[in-house]
């Protein structure tokens, strides 16, 4: 909704929890590079890493 | 201390900083060279692929295939980003070019990498495609050029962080940054997980090419994608960012809620690049959960983003028209649209072509199992050029025509021309992509010379109607090209042979100048109180219903080429 | 663009105090439908594990090209029944170890399999990355040199079936074609469109 929504001068409001979050670009920055480099990254060269030898039954 | 001197723009009011304003204009010049080359490759190829015509001999095919890639992918794509990104961070901001010499540096290493690595593929020693597999080998220098590329695009996404801390600290700006400089955050986050992945295989590669080290093909792989595919993503989110931009400049647009438009931008930058993994689903490297989860990015959560931009973008476009006056049945405020102007049909024809053709196919094909019906056939290019190519080309493209007016500060020359480039183009990659994916499903092969199989020792007979699929196709292609060509020149005449732009005079059209800037689309002082009428509609189709049908029909269509893919899959070889 | 006082604005416009609100009914109702569409999509991928019959699983391991190379001429050596313009044709038993090696720029061998018999299929490279794409039916798998990618397949109709490459390997990419014959259950073969035949 878009109603109007400023506090009267000299009267902050605290700016939600989420509002904050979303404005930390270098929280954002951490938490993309982490979750790429965890689950496609690691977990892909871990795969790779610790594929068996063939047997070629 | 800065010595930064600004003008004030005198449509926009904006404070604009020269140097930036220079880095954005060179950076976008040599973007439109490098479109230029990988769209003669593109002619030349499509002129090979149509079996009837078969133009090119089977090395210069294969060649000028990876010169088209690495011309369109690579360099015109980042270098129309480095310009978005130096323009998001300061004249979106009224804000100085923090690092302007550091922007000069980096831009003349990413034409010197670029020149290295064009001059070696053109000479053929790097006939090794866009990915250089190994143990397909090119030339060290090869390697080196594109590392060097690389490490100047790093520099401007680090050039790029620094200017909102400096616009911040001197408060150029109130509040939260706005939507598109949001998206832009996007993309170069993006950019840092793409380029860092750029380095951790390129520099590796480099050493091997030289015999100082071994290189395994699967982790080749693994890496490179989490570069190759993730820089497709800093592409939409640059796509989506100038899309909310076009959709304010041409007709108002406005943002429906910014926590929902954000928290769509979040969900890219979490989870988005995993997606890469859609390249190795049927890979023998990896297994079956690290593929469902990477290549579903998180459970979807990526395209739950998209869904959501689908959503905002064309609803905030209606809001806009309707807010002013455009409030007829359900569809008048699209009707009632600028299509004259050139930056509005070409924001509308990239939403509508990626989402449906793109996003939708997209989807479908990077499904574990369902990729196995498409891996290598012509189904995946005939995917990434509905996204790339008619979603984010088409938006550059779109920005461009208000672009050259308010930077180049030149009017657009060929106007009537101009008018119609986005139809041509995006008519003709409809028609190119839909005939492409359709012969990719008989198992047409991507990144093929002859699939008459002259020279194989057994023979292959596709089902005839190939033939004309592939020779549509090509027409499809061709008109695209003729497209593309009919942009360049407008974009390379406007930018150096241009008539300047003079003063405007609001209200009064001006052949060469797009609409949005002659009739700037304002809304009426009591708009928050008209926004409130709309948002308490008692109607279940909420404040934009036209863009709520034209989601619900994106859904049906979604669902219904998902499961027939499933259908068709299951009719194949039992494998597991 | 909106007045500098109101609260409705563009995505050039940075937006005034807190913007974290609610969203309006339709725009959550959309949401909701799209995260369960979202669902429906993840929920397909273990389903069709359980329930489904083609999957990209296989039996993955490390080989050296050379010990695969080995491999294969035993196995030629053990099953061949023929050959087709010098290509050995090699008819394994059913449910037995099938291999198949990829070089620029031939497939080897010829395989003769049965409809509706299990096989394991190994597939590898002795040299660069191929594609094993399997033609009319288009299955389509990655080949890697040093990769053992064992698909356990069952041929679902007979016929005389090409094996075409579509990972870029060089300059006779397009010359790479192989063959798998198909008999049915009555151990006739079908001449299937473009195919040949010994």
């Amino acid at each position: 909704m878009p109603a109007s929504h400023h506090p009267p001068p000299g009267q902050e409001e605290e700016i939600p929890l989420g509002q904050r979050l979303f404005d930390n670009v270098w929280l954002l920055l951490v938490l993309g590079l982490v979750i790429m480099f965890a689950l496609f990254t690691g977990w892909g060269l871990w795969e790779i890493l610790t594929l068996p030898p063939a047997t070629l039954p | 201390m800065n010595s930064a001197t600004f003008r004030v723009c005198p449509m926009t009011g904006r404070r604009v900083d020269a140097q930036a304003e220079a880095l954005v204009r060179v950076n976008a010049v040599v973007s439109i060279v490098a479109l230029l080359v990988g769209a003669i490759a593109a002619v030349l190829i499509v002129l090979t692929r149509w079996q009837a015509v078969h133009l090119l001999p089977a090395e210069w095919y294969y060649r000028l295939l990876g010169v088209h890639g690495m011309s369109m992918l690579i360099f015109f794509i980042i270098f129309f980003e480095m310009a978005v990104l130096h323009f998001a961070s300061t004249v979106l901001l009224d804000a100085r070019m923090a690092a302007p010499r550091l922007g000069w540096f980096s831009f003349w290493l990413m034409v010197l990498g670029a020149l290295m690595v064009e001059w070696l593929m053109w000479t053929g020693k790097a006939d090794v495609l866009f990915t250089s597999y190994p143990p397909l080998k090119a030339h060290p220098l090869f390697y080196l050029g594109i590392i060097l590329f690389a490490v100047g695009a790093l520099i401007v996404t680090g050039i790029f962080f620094y200017n909102l801390v400096v616009a911040k600290r001197e408060r150029t700006y109130e509040g939260s940054l706005p939507l598109v400089v949001y998206g832009a955050v996007t993309a170069a986050i993006i950019a840092v997980i793409t380029l860092l992945h750029g380095a951790i295989i390129y520099i590796p590669t480099f050493l091997w090419s030289l015999g100082l080290m071994p290189m395994d093909p699967e982790i080749y792989r693994l890496i490179w994608w989490a570069l190759g595919h993730s820089s497709q993503q800093i592409n939409v989110a640059a796509m989506v960012a100038i899309w909310y931009m076009l959709g304010a400049l041409t007709i108002g647009a406005v943002v429906l809620n910014e926590k929902v438009s954000r928290s769509a931008f979040v969900l890219y930058v979490l989870f988005i690049s995993m997606a890469s993994a859609h390249h190795l689903l049927v890979d023998p490297g990896m297994g079956p959960a690290w593929k469902v989860v990477n290549t579903s990015y998180f459970m979807y959560m990526a395209v739950l983003a998209s869904m959501i931009h689908g959503f905002t973008v064309p609803a905030g476009m209606e809001m806009g028209q309707r807010l002013r006056g455009y409030t007829q049945g359900l569809f008048g405020w699209l009707r009632k649209a600028p299509w004259g102007d050139p930056g509005f049909s070409s924001l509308v024809f990239s939403v509508v072509v990626f989402g449906f053709v793109g996003g939708i196919t997209g989807v479908t094909i990077g499904t574990e199992q369902i990729n196995i019906i498409v891996h290598n056939t012509l189904r995946s290019p005939g995917h990434f050029h509905a996204t790339v190519v008619s979603g984010t080309a088409m938006a550059f493209m779109g920005a461009t025509y208000y672009l050259i007016p308010l930077i180049f500060r030149k009017r657009v020359a060929f106007w009537g021309l101009a008018k119609i480039q986005p139809y041509l183009f995006a008519g003709g990659m409809l028609v190119f992509t839909i005939f492409m994916t359709f012969a990719g499903s008989f198992g047409v092969p991507r990144r093929h010379w002859d699939i008459s199989f002259s020279q194989a020792p057994f023979d292959v007979q596709f089902n005839p109607v190939v033939d004309l699929l592939l020779a549509i196709m090509a027409l499809g292609g061709l008109t695209a090209a003729v497209g593309a060509f009919a942009f360049i020149a407008i974009a390379v005449v406007s930018v150096f042979f241009g008539k300047p732009i003079g003063e405007l005079v609001p209200g009064v059209a001006v052949v060469g100048v797009p609409q949005g800037l002659t009739h700037p689309p304002r809304h009426a002082a009591n708009v928050d109180e008209l926004n409130e009428q709309f948002h308490n509609t008692p109607s279940r189709l909420g404040p934009a219903p036209g863009t709520m049908v034209l989601v619900f029909v994106f859904l049906a269509a979604f669902v219904v080429y998902f499961f027939v893919n499933w259908k068709i899959l299951s009719g194949v070889w039992k494998i597991g | 663009m909106p007045t500098a006082q109101s609260d409705t604005h563009t995505g050039l416009e940075s937006p005034r105090g807190i913007w974290w609100r609610p969203a309006h009914r339709a725009e959550k109702t959309w949401v909701a439908i799209a995260f369960a569409w979202c669902m429906v999509l993840f929920a397909m991928m273990p389903l069709w594990h359980l329930k489904g019959n083609q999957n990209p699983s296989g039996i993955r391991r490390r080989v050296e090209p050379a010990a695969f190379y080995r491999r294969t001429q035993e196995f030629i050596k053990q099953y061949q029944v023929g050959d087709d313009r010098g290509m050995p044709i090699v008819a394994p038993p059913p449910g037995s170890e099938v291999y198949l090696m990829a070089q620029t720029f031939m497939w080897t061998p010829i395989l003769k399999l049965e409809q509706g018999k299990e096989y394991t299929l190994h597939l590898s490279s002795l040299d660069v990355n191929h594609g094993f794409s399997l033609y009319p039916v288009n299955v389509n798998f990655q080949i890697l040199p040093g990769y053992d990618y064992g698909l356990r397949v069952t041929p679902t109709a007979s016929g005389d079936f090409r094996i075409i490459c579509n990972e870029f390997c060089g300059i006779g990419h397009h010359t790479m074609v192989g063959r798998v014959i198909v008999v049915d259950s009555a151990g006739q073969e079908v001449v299937f469109r473009g195919g040949n035949h010994e």
